[in-house]
């Protein structure tokens, strides 16, 4: 208890969250880290190993980790996992044929330990293109409700392109964070 | 304070001899160890190099001997196992052990082994794992219970079949292939087999398609899309218009692209021509024989829908192509540049039978 406490002091005075951003490649994970960091989005290159971007947030600092999602790279995701307070799942919605394959790297990932206790934010992506899945369809391809239920998740349909609903789902994130690690505020 | 002595310990170099010394010793040990570095990975490069194909076949024999043992094990720890939970759990971790070796054998061969043998062993490997992680659940059956009870509500059609995880594995595999989505097919072409397929976009509201199975087809799509999914395709032509979003390619072999887009992301494509305009950096992941030339497509009003896609302009990105399979500094094996006289002219799609098979 002792150095749990420490640690909670610590991040209290930083007031930083470390999230961790992963999802199939051709989700959108990159462009909607462009996107709410406010940069441009037009050229954007398949993500070979992974970009950092700290941005402040009301009245936090998060440090986003934006992790390559081709299959190669993917068994790296791993070596991001420590001190993850916060989870973000980049689903593109109008790739039916790969929702299986979604699912499944998603189970792999929330069995791992270390991120076990981090807050799933789910960003059904794409819901700009005609034809994407709405966020409950995508909900019951990954089976969100059979989901470890001390697991704090949420999913929320949004757009990289015109950034409807990355707000919503970003705030959710960091109220839920914090309401975790910053109680004694 | 570490600082400190650190400044203090630089300062004194120079005066004290002893610290000299010191400093004189350690610049030689560490230029001994680079020496030894330098050695090692020479002779490892000339034992490669003089003779790479009796080490592929050294490695292969090594491979199958070592898999022949994990498969052994596992078979037997079916049979026979401890009742003791933790020395199961012991077991296991040693055979997952053995398989990390291997694993890790067949990336310290890779770069000598032809891509074939590096699919096929990993593919071995991860057979294993699959193997593996089936008696994991079978020995070690935890969270069967609270999995069940959930699942059953949720999903009805899998419902009988949750009772051990092993069954689970398998009705997941299965309704692989008949997913809950069917229901609701993204507009495409999906297989056909020699036959000229043809859709115009113009005026439609722009979407997703979709560009699969199909086998010696020629496919020209006319005006813009959002994205592109291309899986499965043999021997096919595959003329595109813009495409606003990404285009994402899975298994191709021996087909002709033609394509402009924002992203391009190319997996398991074998003996393929792509002729790109790309505003990014096209990738290509577990290829080979692929090669690359600028956009040259045309059709009535080609030139308008490339602006409204901001995709006018030519980046010179369809040669600056990222191998995520091959991550070092020299030019990758697995594609190349198409020499400029074996491309082929200017595709013209709009006047050769527009809209004879459309969908």
């Amino acid at each position: 208890m002792g150095l749990l406490s420490i640690i909670r002091k610590i991040k209290r005075k930083e007031k930083e969250m470390r999230i961790l951003m992963v999802g199939l490649d051709n989700s959108g994970k990159t462009t909607i880290v462009l996107k709410i960091s406010g940069e441009d989005t037009s050229v954007i290159s398949p993500t070979l190993g992974f970009n950092i971007k700290t941005i402040t947030y009301q009245k936090y600092t998060l440090n986003i980790w934006d992790v390559g999602g081709q299959k190669t790279i993917r068994s790296y995701w791993r070596n991001y996992f420590e001190q993850t307070d916060g989870l973000v799942w980049v689903v593109d919605s109008s790739d039916l044929r790969r929702l299986d394959d979604c699912r499944m790297e998603l189970d792999n990932l929330l069995k791992e330990e270390r991120l076990s206790g981090a807050s799933l934010l789910i960003l059904a992506n794409k819901q700009d293109i005609k034809g994407a899945l709405n966020p409950e369809e995508i909900a019951k391809v990954l089976n969100l409700e059979a989901m470890d239920k001390t697991r704090h998740w949420k999913i929320v349909g949004c757009s990289a392109i015109t950034g409807e609903g990355l707000l919503e789902g970003f705030d959710w994130l960091v109220q839920d964070i914090a309401s975790r690690i910053y109680v004694l505020d | 304070m570490e600082t400190e002595e650190e400044e203090a310990l630089s300062l004194s170099i120079l005066s004290d001899p002893t610290l000299h010394q010191k400093h004189l010793s350690m610049i030689e040990r560490l230029s001994n160890r680079h020496q030894t570095r330098v050695d090692n990975s020479l002779a490892r490069r000339s034992d490669s190099d003089s003779n790479s194909p009796s080490s592929a076949s050294a490695f292969l024999s090594r491979f199958s001997d070592s898999k022949r043992s994990i498969e052994a094990h596992i078979a037997q720890s079916r049979l026979a196992y401890p009742t003791d939970p933790s020395e199961v759990r012991s077991h296991l971790d040693s055979i997952s052990a053995s398989i990390s070796d291997l694993e890790k054998l067949v990336a310290e061969s890779s770069f000598f082994l032809p891509s074939y043998e590096v699919r096929s062993s990993l593919k071995a490997v991860s057979d294993l794992r699959q193997s593996l992680d089936n008696l994991s659940s079978e020995l070690i059956p935890k969270k069967k219970f609270a999995f069940k009870n959930k699942a059953s509500k949720r999903d009805p059609t899998t419902e009988p079949k949750q009772t051990t995880a092993e069954e689970k594995s398998v009705s997941v595999s299965t309704s692989h292939e008949k997913l809950v989505f069917q229901v609701r097919d993204s507009p495409g072409f999906r297989g056909k087999k020699g036959e000229i397929l043809v859709e115009n976009f113009k005026g439609s509201e722009i979407g997703e398609f979709t560009v699969s199975d199909l086998d010696s087809c020629e496919v020209k799509l006319i005006g813009s899309v959002r994205a592109l999914f291309v899986h499965r395709l043999r021997n096919c032509r595959v003329y595109v218009g813009p495409v606003i979003g990404s285009v994402l390619i899975d298994e191709a072999e021996g087909c002709v692209f033609v394509m402009a887009s924002h992203q391009i992301r190319i997996h398991n494509a074998k003996g393929c021509d792509f002729y790109l305009r790309v505003r990014s950096r096209p990738i290509i992941e577990d290829s080979s024989g692929v090669r690359f030339a600028p956009y040259c497509l045309s059709y009535e009003g080609v030139e308008e829908d490339l602006r409204d896609a901001s995709l006018d302009e030519e980046t010179g990105n369809w040669a600056n192509v990222d191998d995520f399979r091959w991550l070092r500094a020299v030019q990758s094996p697995n594609w190349s540049l198409l020499p400029e006289n074996e491309r082929v002219q200017m595709v013209n799609i709009s006047e050769l039978g527009g809209g004879i098979e459309g969908n």
